[in-house]
């Protein structure tokens, strides 16, 4: 595969992991081409798509925890203060996933990143602790605790979705 | 999967990335090419090697013709000087052998 052929493939996976966790399009683009750029460095340690699609994921992932601790204090930022982009909803209620994802913003860096790639990726708590480098038991704790916060502010600002 | 999580999906579907994301990338990605010297650059280095050398070539040259004439100049001087000698000496032995 050569280098344009990755970036067609999976711009947008890494593109969206850093617009979710960071909720900035401009920084998600900065810190998206500066993971390719890396990748372009690097091509020719990785072997197969999957194992391109599984650097990106924690390449993008680490990146992406780095440029908000370098940025500040962005894990204690209010609900009031968290911008939301204006890109049109593809699925389900747009109040909703609005609520959703300014609530996911609010949570501090790994188990937002965590939440992040479990529902925008899909991947299981073992493949979550393979790109972070966490043991599965605290992704799994992350994603519980995650949960039940979300759960409990949603019921309480929307009522009952369960 | 409960609603709640299918919430979450929906909430945390892919986004397209900018439309000028993919060529920024590229054009990032590819080394400026660099560019070819003019050939006239080459042929002025190399005739400028050349005058060089052959100022050097006749320099010497002429140095070492200047040194020949002096020599030959030296030369012609001290055979001078001999055959005059030679022929004081001659004309005086001569005039010895006249008055024996």
């Amino acid at each position: 595969m050569t280098f344009a052929e990755v970036l067609r493939a999976n711009q947008s996976m890494v593109f969206s992991l850093a617009y979710h966790f960071l909720r900035d399009p401009a920084a998600a683009e900065e810190v998206a081409q500066d993971v390719f750029m890396q990748l372009y460095r690097k091509m020719d340690d990785l072997d197969g798509a999957k194992h391109v699609t599984f650097w990106l994921r924690k390449v993008t992932s680490h990146r992406c925890i780095d440029y908000v601790r370098k940025r500040g204090s962005q894990a204690t930022i209010s609900l009031a203060d968290v911008a939301e982009p204006s890109i049109p909803e593809q699925h389900g209620d747009p109040l909703l996933n609005r609520r959703l994802r300014q609530l996911i913003a609010t949570l501090p860096e790994k188990p937002r990143m965590v939440m992040v790639l479990r529902y925008q990726e899909d991947l299981t708590p073992d493949e979550i602790s393979e790109v972070l480098e966490m043991p599965v038991g605290t992704v799994k704790s992350h994603l519980q605790r995650s949960l039940e916060m979300l759960r409990e502010k949603i019921d309480r600002s929307m009522g009952d979705i369960r | 999967m409960e609603d709640f999580e299918q919430h979450l999906k929906n909430a945390l579907g892919r986004k397209e990335q900018p439309a000028w994301f993919e060529a920024k990338v590229l054009a990032a990605a590819t080394p400026p090419q660099s560019r070819p010297q003019p050939y006239w650059r080459w042929a002025a280095a190399l005739a400028a090697m050349i005058l060089i050398g052959t100022g050097v070539l006749v320099q010497e040259e002429r140095q070492e013709r200047a040194a020949g004439e002096a020599a030959k100049a030296r030369l012609q001087l001290a055979l001078k000087i001999t055959v005059t000698e030679l022929s004081k000496i001659q004309k005086t032995v001569r005039t010895s052998t006249e008055e024996e």
